[in-house]
């Protein structure tokens, strides 16, 4: 508030300075013209003064008349501006003076500076046509009766000059305060009565008579200012509500998702402990399929106690147990019998059907029937009712070796020193002649898978196959030639044929390390799908001498 | 042709006008249950006519697989009222040896292998 007071006493301050100094500015010009005035009217005056009592004066001077020039002195007296007047005559010698008693015999230096130059006259007395000298009037003025109407009138202009310039400056102050002051103050009051919460609830009102003016520009500034501020407010608190809003609402969802989520746990270990004990399940079940398979392999030392023949086998289970099935019975005089099979599926289930496939061909083999057609027919009969029994889709190839030293009955090639049957449907056999040639024993045409159907009799048939020294039989399953790599490529047979191809003439073991080892590098990284089985013999060199 | 079993490797296609079944990619599935589903719609897809079973698209079926074809095959030949073309491929190394047992199961069944 003090600023705006302090506003109108600036302005009120700086316009009694403008005033008074127009205003002395315009008196001093007005007095310099009353001045000028007062001194025409005096000179003016006084000549015509003189020239009306020219002849009075002519006369006394001419008649040397003491009496009349005293008369016309005297009455030049009485004007009041002359202070003293005197009469000569043509020889210089005062016929008449008279001068006024000074009642205040101070003399104005002010009067004399302003009339001194004007205060004296004096006039020649010229008579006749002739215009003949007869004298001289001398006239003093008073400066004090000369000035004195002037100091009046300047006495009279300065103070009329400063009740003017009072009420210039007393209007100027009271319109500026009415027009610019007040509506500031009035604009300071509404400004700080804004509340800053709610900058838009009040409003400034328009000034009455500023509608278009700074002012009311002023006040609409201010109000849109306002206004946006609300504005702005309003939005701050609509998007902190809205926050607030999706704060709670996040909240909540994070107790429901929690929640949730809590559940989903608990279920997942409630799953866990049930996949816990189901994988500890399927892991005795494995583990018992395993074992199972294991069980009823030959042993190494049966293996070793093998005449005559030199014999090596591998065998590795798949991580879910396959159903491989192997096994090699020595007889007498030298007479092996070997079985290979692959029982469809893995697991449990699968080992079952290799054990009794073990047991029925043991027992078969025991009881040395000769006939392949009628031992596979027995042997697919057995395992096709236990299949159907048990509620089992499984089923099984399944090729059946009866190696015996010495040829055949019959065969007259003396090159020849043992020989082998084969009945049953597998993989192809693969024999590595001396000198590394491979022959493929196909047994598509020997059988059917067992367990399929319950006669297969008619479909069986049994192939001779000659062997001389060096050469190498080989074994497998498709484990072995279905082994995949990461792109899916199979081992394959013709791989497996080139590795026996360059290794017939190492050992049985030399030869099936170099399978394996060929196999594993294929494989990689990738996992066991399947059994890998793998059966390598050969005549016994120095049996071949004897 | 239309998709009615797709799996990671492999899928199956049937056309319904030429009655043709169509096994394509990489089958290793483990065991006959898993095979069940494609054994459900070979056994169903023709109650009695012709049929033709595509295998040229087949890169890989292991045992079990054959064994579910093995079975599929006896069952046509039980009902003896579908007349079963097979179609294989030579360039396909596991067909020309596996796809003869069919016939063997199935001695009415046709087989094409070219």
């Amino acid at each position: 508030m003090s600023r705006f007071r302090g506003l109108t006493a600036k302005q009120a301050m700086v316009t009694v300075a403008v005033v008074v100094v127009l205003s002395v500015a315009g008196g001093l010009v007005e007095l310099v013209f009353d001045w000028h005035a007062k001194r025409d009217q005096v000179q003016a005056q006084v000549t015509r003064v003189i020239g009306a009592i020219d002849g009075s004066s002519v006369e006394a001077a001419f008649q040397l008349n003491p009496q009349l020039a005293a008369k016309v002195v005297e009455g030049l007296l009485d004007y009041e501006v002359i202070r003293g007047a005197r009469l000569r005559d043509n020889f210089g010698d005062v016929l008449a003076e008279r001068q006024r008693d000074q009642g205040d015999a101070a003399e104005s230096g002010l009067a004399e500076f302003l009339f001194g130059d004007i205060l004296s006259y004096h006039r020649d007395l010229l008579r006749g046509e002739a215009r003949i000298n007869v004298g001289r009037l001398e006239v003093q003025l008073s400066p004090q009766a000369v000035a004195h109407d002037f100091y009046d009138r300047a006495a009279i202009n300065a103070g009329l000059g400063l009740l003017r310039a009072l009420g210039i400056v007393a209007l100027v102050v009271a319109i500026f305060y009415a027009m610019i002051t007040r509506p500031l103050l009035r604009l300071a009051q509404a400004v700080s009565r804004v509340d800053p919460g709610h900058p838009g609830a009040g409003l400034v009102p328009a000034f009455r008579g500023h509608g278009h003016d700074e002012l009311g520009d002023l006040v609409g500034s201010l109000n849109t200012l306002l206004t946006s501020s609300q504005r702005g407010l309003n939005e701050r608190d609509a998007a902190q509500a809205e926050l607030m809003a999706l704060t709670h609402d996040l909240e909540r969802r994070v107790a429901e998702r929690t929640r949730e989520v809590e559940a989903a746990n608990e279920e997942i270990r409630s799953l866990n402990r049930i996949l816990k004990a189901e994988n500890v399940r399927m892991g005795a079940e494995l583990d018992v399929s395993r074992r199972i398979q294991q069980m009823v392999l030959p042993t190494a030392g049966e293996l070793a106690g093998i005449g005559g023949l030199d014999v090596a086998t591998y065998m590795e289970p798949a991580n879910e147990v396959g159903g491989d099935y192997y096994d090699i019975l020595h007889g007498e005089n030298g007479r092996v019998r070997f079985g290979i099979g692959d029982v469809t599926g893995h697991g449990l289930e699968s080992g079952v059907v290799m054990l009794m496939t073990q047991s029925a061909v043991r027992t078969m083999v025991t009881g040395d029937e000769d006939s392949a057609v009628k031992v596979l027919d027995i042997l697919n009969r057995t395992i096709f009712h236990n299949i159907q029994r048990m509620g089992s889709d499984k089923n099984l190839t399944l090729a059946l070796l009866d190696y015996r030293p010495g040829p055949p009955v019959g065969e007259s090639d003396t090159s020849v020193t043992s020989h082998m049957r084969i009945s049953g449907q597998h993989e192809s056999i693969i024999v590595a002649r001396h000198g590394g040639r491979i022959e493929l024993i196909d047994t598509m045409d020997l059988g059917l898978p067992l367990g399929l159907v319950d006669e297969i009799g008619g479909f069986v048939a049994e192939v001779t196959v000659l062997l001389r020294p060096g050469d190498t039989v080989i074994l497998y399953t498709d484990g072995i030639t279905e082994a995949a790599d990461d792109h899916h490529r199979l081992y394959g047979l013709d791989r497996l044929c080139a590795v026996i191809a360059s290794h017939w003439q190492e050992t049985a073991e030399a030869i099936k390390d170099a399978i394996i080892a060929d196999v594993k590098v294929h494989i990689g990284a990738q996992p066991l799908y399947d059994d890998l089985t793998l059966i390598v013999f050969k005549q016994v060199e120095t049996a071949v001498e004897a | 042709m239309q998709t009615v079993i797709e799996g990671e490797n492999y899928s199956v296609e049937w056309d319904p006008t030429t009655r043709t079944a169509a096994l394509k990619g990489i089958l290793r599935l483990n065991g006959l249950v898993e095979y069940a589903p494609i054994a459900q719609f070979l056994s169903h897809a023709v109650p009695a006519g012709s049929m033709t079973l595509d295998l040229q698209g087949l890169e890989f079926l292991n045992s079990s697989g054959i064994a579910m074809l093995s079975k599929f095959t006896i069952e046509i030949r039980n009902r003896k009222t579908v007349d079963l073309l097979v179609l294989g491929s030579k360039a396909v190394g596991w067909q020309g040896k596996s796809l003869v047992n069919l016939c063997k199961l199935m001695p009415t069944l046709r087989m094409e292998i070219v």
